[in-house]
């Protein structure tokens, strides 16, 4: 990346904390959420789940159902008029609705359509199937024994990828101290608010709009129209507010909205399919669970010298997003250090279950929590002060990461560290410290029922799509003549705040307040396809794309009001709603005035845009090259005190700093950090999705532990800015990093506290009393 | 059944099925979906409902519990365009991300500082326990509860941290 200054001059909207321009409608019950929306003659459609993990699907009759009163219809896999496939990336392997095989139990087998919520799932429930079940392949070890069943026709493994840095076995011949560790992470659940929803309604042109929860749009758009035999232009997908997504809205909302879509078209009426939150568990994806076995070796002063692991995924019954979580686990699994010689392997199999995909960090917070539980290992090994061993292996700018890339600015790794480390203050204690043993070495406890530990982990989390495809964002800027814009960009707010964030870039290149600003709600019809809204690229990609187009837009007014003030463009500045001399601010004109001018006159006032990422080059073998445009980085520090007895652990400090390039916004950026911490710490901490023989037992909110208020942590978030010059006035995404922080901090605590190194997250409460009573 | 009750201040009269849960007679007989659903089965709060002032499960009522009580919803907390100050304090401390747990949220949180107008944390919490989020982390939801009630005020001019120093 070219060592380009970035701007950092002044700026009115940028970095201000503003609120949330969409918030008004959220806080009075006014956005409308895909299940919000009525249409005259609306039906409603529900799937005949399998039920079982494993079968050959010998016949799906839905005699019983359409006998049902208030059932419509029932459509069948042979209903479906495209290729009945849907997935990420070519070839597709998951079908709508299952013909001849069920590969997990939350397989739709069909789709009965009824005048209420209620009878299109009693209507569902009425379809008889008949699968002969088989034998389920549940474990990573079945998947790969090869006298295994092939679960798909190209077997049994998903994808697998090497990543090769130098030369470990020359790297480890010449280290002095070794550490090695094996360690496992559990399926997660998204558990967004809002479950899965859409809205499919056919047009008198020919044409249907789908209004849909979801992520991915333009994705939905594709699918929606391969799999009813259509151009894409026929199909609109046009975003409902989204209740949250963090990854998981994409193959679930591009398979409901299809059939929502195939049942509409072919009724010729209106259909909506809304989940409960057990399908939303069983029938969407989830995290990876992941196995990684990890080798680190270092020299006595603790410098790395060489990093191993081998990384296996368990990724259910269909591939999703399992390629590139795969790929993105692998190039992160070395940490934000220098180590010179790496060598990764990175494989998701396929196995019975429901199947994994895209989740907030994607893949990266599994090799995390490996990676800096070997850091801890290491600094005990070397007797180094746990924060000293990152220290001084941290990245500095001009050094390369894991696949060799080098980024000459940005990279505020040591920043970070140094951040946490002055905020960080005496290690926790009991009550009675005196009592206690010196801090550091042992366990600090204060000699009865608590123990007291701190950890560390340090972190990166590449920004954009990298290594799974261009990266191209549109955006559309558009004054009207009162000076007011609107702002269209093919990226999804989920929640996140993106459009706040794209708003704040845009009234600040026009020199307008925010309240000037719209941006649109996703619609496939009115803004530029822009990829995947993923990779923690809405504002760094997506920024840049509408700070182009509105500047483009800055120009013309410029023009203008250079005309008007009789003077060159260049000496006009546009601010806090005026064209003014650069030189004589007083001389000044409203913006309105300017654009209605520049309407009459012709320049042009709407811009189109694009910011493309420099594509990812790198060697296919050994990933070695450049791959993301940046990389956030981050440091997180946790207090913890565990409870002997019950193995409750109460964190008493959490320190989240990261490197986000510049804070677009503190009140949007701390609303990410505090939330992605908490689904992190739930990650290492609560929560788990318990599978026996294939089948999910804790698909709802009773027995699947999702963090209340109660759980909540005492986050303050520590900002460190490198500006980077991937993304508008340098800043960088971080909606993803702070889930991978959290996660292996805790781990690092815990097992500081208690001197037990747990190497399975979650590490619950059951696990610490257990193994603490074993101690004694 | 014949079912009378006032929603929002205003009174409503209908025939509907008295056995309909609450959630779906507001959502789809009466149009107000701003109560959301998130689980169906009491576990997640979305759907939190103010019935004479108390926080309930929509989803878990029957719609004839209706009878005669004074139902109020997220449509309800404004007065015309101008926001409670717990949906103002909502928006000032960034406790809103994807909105959808913010109805109910905003409902419990009500409830409270109608029986107790400057709560303690741990009273805060309490109350909120049954609402989940999975966005914010909760620590803004918190802060904007605090907000409402230190700027509901007491009318003595002290606020409430400073009135929890001195104590
Ligand atoms: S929908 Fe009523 S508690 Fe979840
Ligand atoms: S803001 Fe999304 S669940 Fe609370």
């Amino acid at each position: 990346m070219s060592a380009q200054p970035v701007n950092t001059g002044e700026l009115a909207v940028v970095g201000a904390r503003v609120r949330k321009v969409d918030g008004r409608e959220l806080v009075t019950g006014q956005a409308r959420f895909a299940a919000d929306l009525r249409f005259p003659g609306l039906l409603y459609a529900s799937a005949r789940r399998a039920g079982v993990p494993a079968g050959k699907l010998v016949e799906v009759d839905p005699s019983p159902a359409l006998r049902l009163p208030g059932v419509v219809a029932v459509l069948l896999a042979r209903d479906i008029p495209g290729p009945n496939l849907i997935g990420i990336l070519p070839p597709f392997d998951q079908p709508l609705l299952a013909a001849g095989e069920v590969r997990y139990e939350g397989e739709s087998l069909a789709l009965a359509v009824g005048v209420s919520r209620e009878e299109a799932r009693r209507g569902a429930a009425a379809v008889r199937a008949r699968i002969e079940p088989w034998e389920p392949i549940l474990t990573v070890e079945q998947a790969l024994d090869p006298a295994a069943r092939r679960i798909h026709p190209g077997g049994n493994v998903t994808y697998s990828k090497k990543l090769v840095k130098g030369d470990v076995a020359q790297g480890f011949a010449g280290a002095q101290v070794v550490v090695e560790n094996t360690y496992q992470t559990s399926f997660q659940e998204h558990a967004y608010l809002e479950p899965e929803a859409v809205v499919a309604v056919p047009g008198g042109d020919g044409r249907i709009t789908v209004y849909a929860s979801c992520q991915s749009p333009f994705h939905l758009r594709g699918h929606i129209a391969a799999n009813l035999g259509l151009p894409a232009s026929r199909v609109r997908v046009v975003q409902a507010y989204t209740g949250g997504s963090f990854g998981g809205k994409d193959d679930v909302a591009t398979e409901i909205g299809a059939l929502a879509a195939i049942a509409a078209v072919r009724l010729g009426v209106p259909v909506m399919i809304a989940h409960e939150r057990e399908e939303s568990i069983i029938g969407s994806n989830l995290r990876h669970a992941a196995r990684i076995r990890y080798r680190t070796g270092a020299l006595r002063d603790g410098t790395l010298v060489a990093g191993e692991a081998e990384i296996l995924l368990d990724g259910g019954a269909y591939a999703s997003e399992s390629p590139f979580v795969t790929m993105k686990a692998m190039i992160h699994a070395a940490g934000p250090y220098r180590v010179p010689n790496v060598r990764v392997e990175s494989t998701t199999v396929y196995t019975n279950k429901t199947y994994c995909g895209a989740f907030r960090g994607f893949g990266v917070p599994q090799v995390t929590f490996a990676s800096e539980s070997q850091m801890d290992e290491l600094a005990a090994a070397l007797g180094l002060d746990p924060l000293e061993l990152r220290r001084r292996n941290a990245l500095r700018p001009g050094e390369g990461t894991a696949t060799g890339q080098v980024f000459t600015q940005s990279v505020g790794i040591g920043r970070t560290i140094e951040r946490v480390a002055e905020k960080a203050g005496p290690r926790p204690m009991g009550p009675k410290p005196a009592e206690g043993p010196p801090a550091g070495a042992q366990p600090a406890t204060d000699g009865g029922r608590y123990l007291y530990g701190r950890g560390v982990a340090c972190l990166l989390q590449g920004i954009s799509n990298g290594a799974e495809g261009i990266d191209v964002v549109g955006a559309s800027v558009q004054m009207a003549q009162d000076g007011s814009a609107l702002v269209g960009v093919g990226l999804t707010d989920m929640g996140q705040g993106s459009r706040t964030v794209f708003a704040q870039v845009a009234a600040e290149a026009l020199g307008v307040d925010i309240t000037r600003i719209t941006v649109r709600q996703v619609d496939t019809d009115a803004v530029h396809d822009s990829g995947p809204t993923v990779a923690s690229r809405s504002t760094t990609v997506g920024g840049t794309a509408v700070l182009k187009a509105a500047r483009e837009v800055a120009g013309s007014l410029r023009s203008m009001a250079g005309l008007m003030l009789k003077c060159p463009p260049e000496a006009v500045r546009l601010a806090e709603g005026f064209a003014m001399l650069e030189a004589d601010p007083q001389a000044r004109i409203p913006l309105a005035e300017v654009a209605t001018a520049a309407y009459w006159s012709g320049f042009p006032l709407m811009h189109l845009a694009f910011s493309r990422a420099p594509d990812a080059r790198f060697d296919h073998e050994t990933h070695q090259g450049d791959i993301y445009i940046a990389y956030n980085f981050g440091t997180h520090l946790m207090d913890v005190r565990v409870d002997r007895w019950t193995g409750k652990v109460k964190v008493l400090r959490h320190l989240a700093a990261h490197d986000v390039g510049r804070v677009v916004n503190p009140l949007g950026l701390e609303g990410q950090v505090e939330g992605g911490s908490l689904i992190g710490f739930a990650l290492a901490h609560l929560e788990r999705i318990d599978t026996e023989g294939g089948h999910i037992r804790n698909a709802n909110f009773a027995d699947y532990a999702v963090p209340s208020i109660l759980d909540r942590l005492p986050t303050e978030t520590l900002v460190v800015e490198e500006p980077s010059p991937a993304g508008p006035f340098g800043a960088k995404g971080v909606g993803e990093p702070p889930v991978a922080g959290a996660a292996a901090a805790f781990a690092n605590a815990v097992a500081d506290a208690t001197g037990l190194r747990f190497t399975r997250l979650p590490i619950t409460r059951a696990d610490i009393a257990a193994a603490l009573a074993k101690e004694v | 059944m014949q079912l009378e009750f006032t929603c929002n201040g205003r009174p409503v009269r209908m025939q509907a099925d008295g056995s309909m849960r609450a959630l779906d007679l507001l959502r789809d007989l009466l149009g107000l979906t701003g109560t959301k659903e998130g689980c169906g089965r009491g576990e997640c709060g979305a759907c939190t409902i103010l019935v004479d002032g108390s926080p309930v499960n929509a989803c878990l009522l029957y719609a004839a519990k209706l009878q005669g009580r004074a139902v109020l919803t997220v449509e309800g907390l404004a007065k015309g365009e101008v926001l409670h100050p717990l949906q103002e304090a909502f928006l000032e401390e960034g406790a809103v991300q994807c909105g959808y747990c913010t109805p109910g949220l905003l409902l419990s949180s009500k409830a409270l500082l109608d029986r107790v107008p400057h709560p303690t944390d741990p009273e805060i919490e309490q109350a909120l326990s049954g609402n989940l989020c999975r966005c914010t982390g909760y620590a803004k939801i918190l802060k904007a509860v605090q907000r409402a009630a230190d700027r509901a005020g007491r009318g003595d001019g002290t606020s409430r941290r400073g009135r929890e120093a001195g104590r």
